[in-house]
């Protein structure tokens, strides 16, 4: 049974034929909505989100993927800003035994004023198949955030747009793809935002996600995603320095994944 | 004219604004407004009935707001149960006002409203066509006397007919076929007697088309009949109903009859607002209870005993085993109008007896309730996959536990049931108003594949709330009074197999609506909305399998003032239906609505232009339509052609109305209309209404 429910979900994986990028569990309780959004976890994400930062932070997140015990994502993201630049690394460990990929980046953000944020990342892809081999790429991506009204912020982001492949012949692309959206701050409890995405050789998908502090140091989130139709939810804990955060995805048909992070403010 | 004269007019004018502005205005009946005459009513029945078939009987919900557009209800001696009526409230708002009012005191001026959470213009605007603030009048000393002077009452005849011959008329009484027995005119009666909200009277007779308004044999007389007394505040029994009842609990997953909602541009409805015991006044002939019930007020605790016998429309199957006959399915569309029609008319008796139990205060609110049913009949079972979980026994016993609880700027709801020795079903959600500009609904539901109750009405994407999983969320972003937009995103699983999908399946439903309110008059909007479910494939193979089918609506629509009299509206909409094997479907529809609502004249009425073209049935539109006061339409748009209707109104003097209706479809690509013994032959389908009203 657990095996059979494994293949199922390879074989899904296979016809998706795109790496999943974990944009920590903020962000995914949102629906992925996070173009626009400004966050350590930006790094995963839109790297300009971390242009903003003006301390260091780091965080660590586990997901388990449809509740199946061998299936998870492993990431950390940190963020430093040295001068006018703030300095983000991410690194991401995706798949089980037989099957894994790796993804490390690298991104250099810098803002023009307060309004206008933009970012450069480099990342390195490896991908080990056991008694296959393994190969990698690398693949870059640009990020823009741009604060248009008081309350509302819009971002692009272009992930991988030279369609770098990986150096092995493999049927496995890098995936590039191009997202817009916004994001808009009711009162300092409330945001709500949004994001197109269009990625190569597949549908457009439409998210939106929602995020609400009950108190100051709690915050409930959800969202939804429209292709395939998925909804979110999560909460995040901020105890002075340390960031707690869980969210989770429902997928119509391979179920639920949960995720947790911790992360630190220096 | 002197000088002097001119200063003695413009005193005698002073003293008459003064004299004015010093009436002290009692309970004032408005000016009587129907449906047709300002639209308010007929624009939330629209957000709020989305979903709803053809032919419903929206009377209860129209004669609730047309009663306190007369008598509009006293915001400074209102009750929460009086606010849940007017049906665009949402929990959140009304707890807000009635915590307001117990902090700062009676309303003053109802630029107060806008300063509570939840307000926006035009809720305000809304509540003000049925509300007033005033200091409180406490005329409630009931007598014989004031009844006959303060009472009101109305008699309405309504008739109606298709003015095309159809095929079941046509059929000689000589030849066995089956045909409608009686002629094709639809008559109906209703009689209102109302004193102060306090007694209220009704009853209603009807004919449907097809049916003998004197039958040849067994009961003489016209098809339906239905009647109720409905006594309020007598010492403690709050309220009392002898003969037709509807009881509405907690969310409506055990207990809920006549009208309910379903998801729709009105978020908010999908969180039920239960009114309890309630008088039964429409014309749907299921759905209802015909017997005793009452609500009694303890303290904070309100006791709702009800007992109800009534028979009840059923096909027969014979079971070769007990060689007695049982219920193949219950009839619901209350028509009788064929020899085997009749012949399930009131076949079984149905036995209703329970109570609810309740526990009231304003913020927390708690109630059991328990009721039995049972047939004379047993349920034949059907041998389907599908119907392996169906009720096949005489005898169910329900159990039903609801809650709503209202803490700062959140209103939480649920409900748990049982049918004892079937299965349970769940409902849990809240409301909350995050900020001033943004509100929110989200709700749970587990009803599971063998939960049973006849009088489940609980919000579903099932037609009843049975073998279902889904989570929804809305959400309402109003930045300024002249922006609105409204989402809901739900999903849903059905763990068991249905009718034409054989195995497990589930899907989605996204709704968005953008609408621009420039000012009181004009109003743009843009609706998208799409659905996906999973069926059995067309395709013919050994093993069935299922394949996804996708709906998607788009609609514009723009009303607009043209000047004191014409209002215009438009509405485009396109349908688009497709199945994973087949292409992509489309149907259009486009409309264009005049309505004429002079402030002083007798007449008033309004028409409206449709063309649609579609491909199949799976691409038909619905649209809700003007019609006479009580009277309902929702048509589905089907095939090529253009629609022409013209309602009309004419006040004799006050207490004296007559409406007509006349409605005419022309189908381009027909030469045959309906089927069965609905068919007519031709390619033009038309009807014809009058209706008189008197009021005393």
């Amino acid at each position: 049974m657990k095996l059979n429910k494994l293949l199922v979900v390879l074989s899904f994986l296979c016809l998706n034929a795109k790496a999943q990028v974990n944009t920590g569990p903020r962000i995914t309780a949102m629906g992925g909505a996070g173009v626009a959004l400004q966050d350590v976890w930006a790094a995963q994400k839109n790297q300009a989100g971390i242009a903003l930062l003006t301390k260091p932070i780091a965080s660590l997140a586990y997901e388990n993927k449809f509740l199946i015990k061998e299936i998870s994502t492993k990431s950390a993201v940190f963020a430093i800003p040295i001068k006018k630049y703030v300095l983000g690394a991410s690194f991401q460990n995706y798949g089980i035994n037989a099957y894994r990929e790796t993804q490390s980046g690298l991104s250099l953000a810098r803002a023009f004023g307060p309004k206008l944020l933009t970012a450069i990342t480099v990342n390195y892809h490896q991908l080990q198949i056991s008694n296959y081999g393994n190969t990698r790429a690398f693949s870059v991506q640009v990020g823009l955030q741009y604060q248009a009204l008081p309350n509302l912020w819009l971002g692009a982001h272009v992930a991988n747009p030279n369609s770098s492949k990986y150096a092995e012949t493999t049927d496995l692309i890098i995936p590039a793809h191009i997202q817009f959206g916004g994001s808009y701050t009711f009162s300092d409890k409330l945001i709500i935002s949004t994001e197109l995405e269009k990625i190569l050789d597949n549908k457009a998908d439409f998210k939106t996600g929602i995020e609400y502090k009950i108190i100051k140091a709690f915050a409930i989130r959800g969202g939804v995603s429209m292709n395939p139709f998925k909804q979110y939810a999560g909460f995040g804990l901020a105890l002075e320095n340390l960031l707690v955060d869980f969210g989770i995805s429902s997928h119509p048909i391979l179920g639920y994944s949960p995720q947790i992070s911790l992360g630190y403010e220096f | 004219m002197n000088f002097k004269q001119c200063g003695f007019i413009l005193f005698l004018l002073f003293l008459g604004l003064i004299g004015y502005s010093q009436t002290n205005k009692p309970i004032k009946p408005k000016a009587d407004y129907s449906q047709n005459a300002d639209g308010i009513v007929e624009y939330i029945i629209e957000s709020v009935a989305e979903n709803l078939g053809e032919d419903f009987d929206y009377t209860e919900m129209v004669d609730r707001l047309n009663y306190y557009r007369k008598y509009p209800i006293n915001l400074n001696k209102t009750s929460k149960a009086q606010l849940l009526e007017l049906v665009f409230l949402n929990q959140v708002q009304i707890n807000n006002l009635l915590t307001h009012i117990q902090k700062n005191g009676k309303l003053i001026n109802v630029l107060e409203l806008q300063g509570i959470t939840g307000f926006d213009l035009e809720t305000i605007k809304n509540l003000l066509y049925f509300s007033t603030i005033s200091q409180p009048t406490g005329f409630e000393n009931f007598s014989f006397k004031n009844m006959l002077i303060r009472g009101n009452g109305d008699v309405l005849v309504r008739y109606q007919r298709v003015i095309e011959p159809q095929k079941g008329y046509n059929i000689p009484d000589s030849s066995k076929a089956s045909r409608y027995l009686g002629p094709p005119d639809r008559i109906f009666t209703r009689f209102r007697y109302n004193y102060n909200n306090n007694v209220l009277l009704s009853i209603n007779v009807e004919k449907d088309a097809g049916e003998q308004y004197w039958a040849t044999s067994g009961k003489k007389g016209p098809d339906f009949y239905s009647g109720s007394l409905y006594l309020k505040d007598i010492r403690a029994f709050k309220k009392i109903v002898i003969g037709d009842f509807a009881l509405q609990f907690g969310q409506g997953l055990t207990m809920w009859s006549g009208l309910s909602f379903g998801k729709g541009a009105d978020i908010f409805t999908v969180a039920r607002q239960d009114l309890g015991l309630r008088s039964y006044t429409s014309v749907n002939e299921f759905s209802f209870f015909r017997g005793l019930a009452t609500q009694v007020n303890l303290g904070k605790f309100e006791f709702t005993p009800f007992v109800s016998s009534i028979n009840i429309d059923a096909s027969a199957v014979f079971n070769p085993v007990t060689l007695t006959d049982e219920i193949g399915s219950l009839q619901q569309s209350g028509l009788h109008r064929t020899a085997s029609e009749l012949k399930g008319k009131g076949r079984i008796n149905q036995l209703v007896y329970g109570s609810n139990l309740q526990y009231k205060t304003r913020q927390f609110n708690v109630g059991l309730i328990g009721y039995q049913t049972t047939y004379s009949e047993r349920f034949a079972p059907n041998d389907a996959v599908y119907s392996k979980y169906d009720f096949t026994s005489n005898h169910l016993t329900n159990i039903g536990l609801h809650y709503n609880y209202n803490i700062k700027n959140t209103y939480f709801y649920g409900e748990a049931a049982h049918s004892v020795g079937h299965g349970f079903a769940f409902i849990n959600g809240l409301i909350s108003s995050l900020s001033p500009a943004v509100s929110m609904v989200a709700f749970h539901r587990n009803y599971q594949k063998n939960y049973q109750s006849y009088f489940n009405q609980a919000i579903s994407e099932n037609t009843i709330a049975k073998n279902e999983k889904g989570f929804y969320t809305g959400l309402q972003i109003k930045p300024s009074k002249k922006f609105e937009w409204v989402s809901y995103f739900d999903m849903f699983k059905f763990p068991w197999l249905k009718f034409s999908v054989d195995a497990p399946s589930g899907g989605f439903d996204v709704f968005s609506q953008f609408s621009y309110i420039p000012n009181k008059v004009t109003r743009f909007s843009l609706r998208y909305r799409i659905r996906d479910k999973e069926q059995n494939s067309p395709l013919s193979t050994n093993i069935n399998f299922l394949e996804p089918y996708r709906r998607q609506n788009f609609r514009l629509e723009a009303q607009y003032q043209v000047n004191k009299s014409f209002t215009l509206r438009n509405r485009v909409e396109v349908m688009a239906f497709k199945e994973e094997s087949d292409q992509q479907r489309y149907g259009f529809m486009a409309y264009q609505d005049v309505n004429y609502n002079p402030l002083s004249s007798k007449f008033s009425g309004n028409m409206r232009l449709t063309m649609f073209q579609t491909e199949n049935f799976d691409t038909r539109i619905y649209a809700y339509e003007s019609d006479v006061l009580y009277g309902f339409s929702i048509p589905a748009y089907q095939n090529q052609g253009i629609r022409f209707y013209v309602n009309g109104r004419y006040t004799v003097r006050r207490g004296l109305d007559f409406w007509i209706r006349y409605a005419l479809t022309q189908y381009s690509n027909l030469t045959t209309i309906g089927s069965g013994l609905d068919e007519i032959n031709g390619n033009q389908k038309s009807e014809i209404k009058l209706q008189a009203r008197i009021q005393f």
